[in-house]
């Protein structure tokens, strides 16, 4: 019994390589994580620049791509559809931050599994590599969209992209499931089990609990994916039928018969609508932290908030049928899915009044993290409020193949998610790196990425409500088309202008890292654990011993208290009642 | 942090030493047994959907027990076991929601 | 750390107690079983809707099909039993009937994996294929199992996807019991029945090529072996046995659904 591997007990490694490639501490982990996503994000952002050149510039060369074919539309699509779904809105909100500070804020020393921890990272990266590998295979990339529908996706002679580089996307995707399993366990099993004395469920900051409904949500729905994954697998390698029904491919007669593209449809999307709300849950997490550190007030309701993600992330798996009311699947399980999709307007509904709720009255501090979680709030309520709309069966039928569904989703699971990443950098690079960021460039970053994603994402609801489908790259066959390329001009400016700027948050991240201001221990005047301890935090978060927590997460503008907080360790003391 | 862990671990081996073999032997018969049980009903000509609820039924017993006593769940605290348990079976009964689908391809006539 | 076994009271006062009760390590399997079981949940489901969806389900297993199945159950289930006895006996730190039993548990796993072998080899070799499994040279094919592929070929995919997936978890448990027990000394015998499974199988047989899952497997323990050397407790043994219960849980589904709902009625 006394021969277990102290695991926790690692020295803080001394070669480079153990302390920033293979490292176990958590805190590498989460920095490589989001260093990834960084990686990530820009080639996906490059990806969707060259898709909005071609649909304004059809015939245009390019320097390195050349010109773009409709089929190498497809794959751009393909590409950046997924790179962002997995590569950043899980890996950084989740696996970047969550590694970093969920152990901090429960006052643990590490992960429960610090090698599952690092194997996680490396099996993501290897994921992440197999990816981009497609890119470069005979063929390229596949065209199936990120949703990988059947039987386009499981025929390898429907395409060129769906030779090899669809099977490169499905391993990929594989092994993305595997790693993030290995994350959500080791996420929920040191939530359960390293919570330092007094962390009590109900004084968790809410990221915890984000991160934590997160990490089970991920559990339950990577698995699905995976044997989804596995069967496309045999039915484009050992020639089974699970998804593929009678089909001719351009005059010639496949070897498949029987299989139901539906079938794909459920698997994916049983995964799928979760994945939805992995990307966004932690946004919300840390947007309930950033309003009430700088509104300087208890987040408004905290036990709603932590009822709300927990009932999100419930109906978030009974909703998926509402991806599918165009596929031909049975009217009563539309109106369920109908019916529930609606339900989770409640608890979001719930989570927004309690935003705007801390807000209320405050003596609010503008600073750059806080801009970017009101931006969170403004995008999640503009995104959000199409949802209703698309969960209705009869709306969604004439709106579903159209630009309002790109619409609706950029907004409130792409931008927003986003957006909860920036704040949580802005928060949180003090701590991380041990200086600040420069306020001046993240106002402008801010200002114009709230405008620019406002501009680009806004029209293609009214593009969508006149028709204009998605996923077509040529736009000048049809006359209606034709008619709204000024609308397709003008959101391509703006993607032009938006992602130009994020050139000023890389530099400002870099230059910062280096240049910035030292920062002090607690630069925000926060109350949670991360803020008790050194900046930035020693091998082992509190450096040698374990904090004690007498508060709740947010006791802001406290009566009677010395400061106008009380920080989660401070005496009980501290507070008259 | 370790000396937690290897307390934990250690009375969780104190509740195994406390437990006899007898139950085990038992659980082995019964699963052998509702086996024997199966393999028999599959050789009955009953009606498909028939077959296949009393073979569920069984198969359902037959986790329960390994579930249970093989791998120790009735001996966890309620709070895990519930968790666990519920999440996994809410999860397996939604995707009940497929079948509709699948009756509809036989009706539809789409193959 | 004698001593902190010794007064878990004040250990406990640092941290809160672990909300479900017990260590780490055995709460991380069973969230990973609850994920591998929903993998293994869709693929049934996968099964079950292509059943329903596919009229006039072929019934050919013949009774040779079902007694072989019936054996492999009752290996299965006997090795859950020697499991639970290992686990016994690690926790009343008896190393030597731990490891017996370790061995015994192994045993019936392999027994279950070559009598599916076999069983795979036969079906394929009479004419219930994949359409990439080459043909059996030397050997006609029956009518009725060419037959049964040709018109549902669902019905050869679902078999061998599910009883695959199933015989590679149960490969996979037999290798992660021969490490508890063995530690590294268990790779050498990895990669000694990798050759033997390689070099025995015929070029045209699947397992030919399934055998490098044990080479990767040598290679995974190889590294893990290496990133965490210890000497495996009871813990380890209790964390590898729910493993290896829940393969065995998954047959009890896989068993009736594949076989028993498909056997030909004399």
């Amino acid at each position: 019994m006394a021969t277990t591997a102290t695991v926790h007990a690692h020295a803080a490694p001394q070669g480079f390589i153990r302390k920033y490639i293979f490292s176990l501490d958590h805190k590498i982990i989460g920095l490589q994580y989001y260093f990834l996503a960084l990686v990530a994000v820009f080639v996906g952002m490059f990806l969707s620049l060259l898709m909005r050149i071609h649909l304004i510039w059809p015939t245009a060369v390019l320097p390195l791509v050349g010109e773009i074919k409709p089929e190498t539309y497809l794959s751009l699509l393909t590409m950046h559809g997924t790179i962002m779904v997995f590569f950043v809105l899980t890996t950084a909100p989740q696996s970047g931050f969550g590694n970093y500070f969920l152990p901090i804020q429960i006052g643990a020393p590490d992960m429960a599994f610090p090698v599952l921890n690092m194997l996680s990272f490396w099996t993501t990266f290897l994921a992440f590599v197999a990816m981009i590998a497609a890119f470069f295979v005979s063929g390229g990339a596949p065209l199936h969209g990120w949703t990988g529908y059947a039987p386009l996706s499981a025929l390898p002679s429907a395409g060129p992209g769906e030779q090899l580089g669809a099977d490169l996307w499905v391993i990929s995707i594989a092994i993305f499931c595997v790693a993030s399993l290995m994350g959500a366990l080791n996420f929920i099993t040191t939530l359960l089990d390293l919570r330092a004395k007094g962390m009590t469920l109900f004084r968790l900051p809410l990221t915890c609990w984000a991160w934590f409904v997160t990490a089970i949500l991920a559990l339950l729905a990577f698995g699905v994916l995976l044997s989804a994954g596995i069967l496309l697998l045999l039915d484009r390698n050992l020639g089974t039928s699970f998804y593929v029904p009678l089909v001719v491919v351009n005059g010639t007669v496949m070897g498949h018969k029987g299989g139901s593209p539906l079938l794909w449809q459920h698997l994916f999307w049983f995964f799928g609508h979760p994945e939805v709300y992995i990307a966004i849950l932690p946004g919300m997490g840390v947007a309930s932290q950033v309003l009430s550190t700088f509104a300087r007030k208890p987040i408004f309701g905290y036990k709603a908030m932590v009822y709300a993600i927990m009932a999100i992330g419930l109906l978030g798996f009974t909703v998926w049928g509402h991806h599918m009311f165009m596929s031909g699947m049975s009217p009563y399980s539309a109106f369920a899915f109908s019916i529930m999709t609606m339900a989770i307007g409640v608890p979001s509904a719930i989570k927004t009044f309690n935003w705007l709720g801390t807000l209320h009255k405050a003596r609010i501090r503008f600073h750059s993290p806080m801009l970017f979680a009101i931006g969170f709030v403004s995008l999640f309520v503009s995104g959000g409020l199409s949802g209703p709309f698309l969960a209705q069966p009869v709306l969604d039928i004439p709106l579903h193949d159209t630009y309002f569904v790109v619409g609706h989703f950029h907004l409130i699971m792409g931008v927003a998610a986003i957006f909860g990443i920036f704040a949580a950098t802005y928060y949180w690079f003090p701590k991380m790196f041990g200086r600040m960021m420069n306020e001046s460039l993240g106002r402008i970053h801010f200002w114009v990425t709230l405008v620019g994603t406002y501009a680009i994402f806004m029209p293609m609801h009214y593009l969508g409500m006149a028709g204009h489908p998605r996923r077509y790259s040529q736009l000048t066959e049809l006359a209606y088309l034709h008619d709204l390329i000024p609308v397709q001009q003008f959101m391509t400016y703006a993607a032009f202008i938006t992602i130009g700027f994020q050139f000023v948050f890389v530099f400002n991240l870099f230059w910062s890292m280096f240049k910035g201001p030292k920062a002090s221990d607690n630069p925000w005047e926060a109350t949670t654990l991360e803020w008790t301890t050194a900046t930035p935090p020693p091998h082992d978060n509190f450096g040698g011993h374990t904090p004690v927590v007498n508060h709740g997460p947010y006791e802001y503008s406290v009566p009677g208290a010395p400061r106008d907080y009380v920080m989660q360790t401070d005496p009980v003391t501290a507070t008259a009642h | 942090m370790d000396a937690i862990q290897v307390a934990l671990a250690s009375r969780v081996a104190a509740q195994h030493r406390h437990h006899g073999k007898g139950q085990f032997f038992w659980v082995w018969a019964a699963l052998l047994l509702m086996t024997a049980i199966e393999v028999y009903l599959a050789y009955q000509n009953m009606q498909p959907i028939r077959m296949l609820s009393i073979l569920m039924g069984l198969s359902l017993i037959k986790a329960g027990l390994i579930i249970a006593y093989f791998m120790h769940m009735k001996f966890e605290v309620s709070r895990m076991k519930w968790l666990t348990m519920s999440s996994l079976v809410a999860c397996l009964a939604l995707m009940c929601i497929f079948f509709p689908d699948a009756f509809r391809i036989l009706t539809l006539g789409t193959k | 750390m004698s001593e902190a076994v010794a007064h878990p009271q004040a250990l406990a006062e640092t941290y809160e107690p672990s909300l479900f009760g017990t260590y780490s390590k055995k709460i991380g399997m069973w969230l990973f079983l609850l994920s591998d079981s929903l993998t293994f949940g869709a693929l049934l489901y996968a099964y079950t809707y292509g059943r329903i969806s596919t009229p006039n389900w072929p019934t050919p297993f013949h009774s040779e099909s079902i007694r072989n199945a019936t054996l492999m159950t009752a290996f299965l289930l006997t090795s859950s039993l020697t499991m639970v006895l290992a686990v016994r006996a690690s926790v009343f730190g008896n190393a030597k009937t731990q490891r017996w039993w370790l061995f015994a548990t192994m045993a019936c796993g392999t027994a279950f994996v070559v009598l599916h072998g076999r069983e795979w080899s036969n079906l394929i070799a009479e004419g219930l294929t994949l359409p990439v499994f080459p043909t059996v040279p030397h050997h006609t094919a029956s009518a009725e199992f060419s037959n049964v592929a040709q018109t549902v070929p669902q019905f050869p995919a679902t078999f061998f996807g599910l009883t695959g997936m199933h015989m590679l978890h149960v490969t996979l448990g037999v290798i992660y019991l021969g490490i508890i027990a063995l530690r590294r000394t268990f790779i050498p015998i990895l990669l000694g029945l990798w050759l033997i499974a390689w070099l025995a199988t015929p070029a045209y047989s699947p397992f030919h090529y399934g055998a490098h899952v044990l080479l990767a497997a040598a290679v995974v323990c190889g590294v893990i072996v290496w990133l965490k050397p210890k000497v495996y407790d009871s813990s380890d043994v209790e964390v590898a046995g729910l493993y290896w219960h829940f393969v065995d849980l998954v047959w009890m589904f896989i068993f009736p659904l594949v076989y028993l709902m498909s056997t030909r009625i004399i």
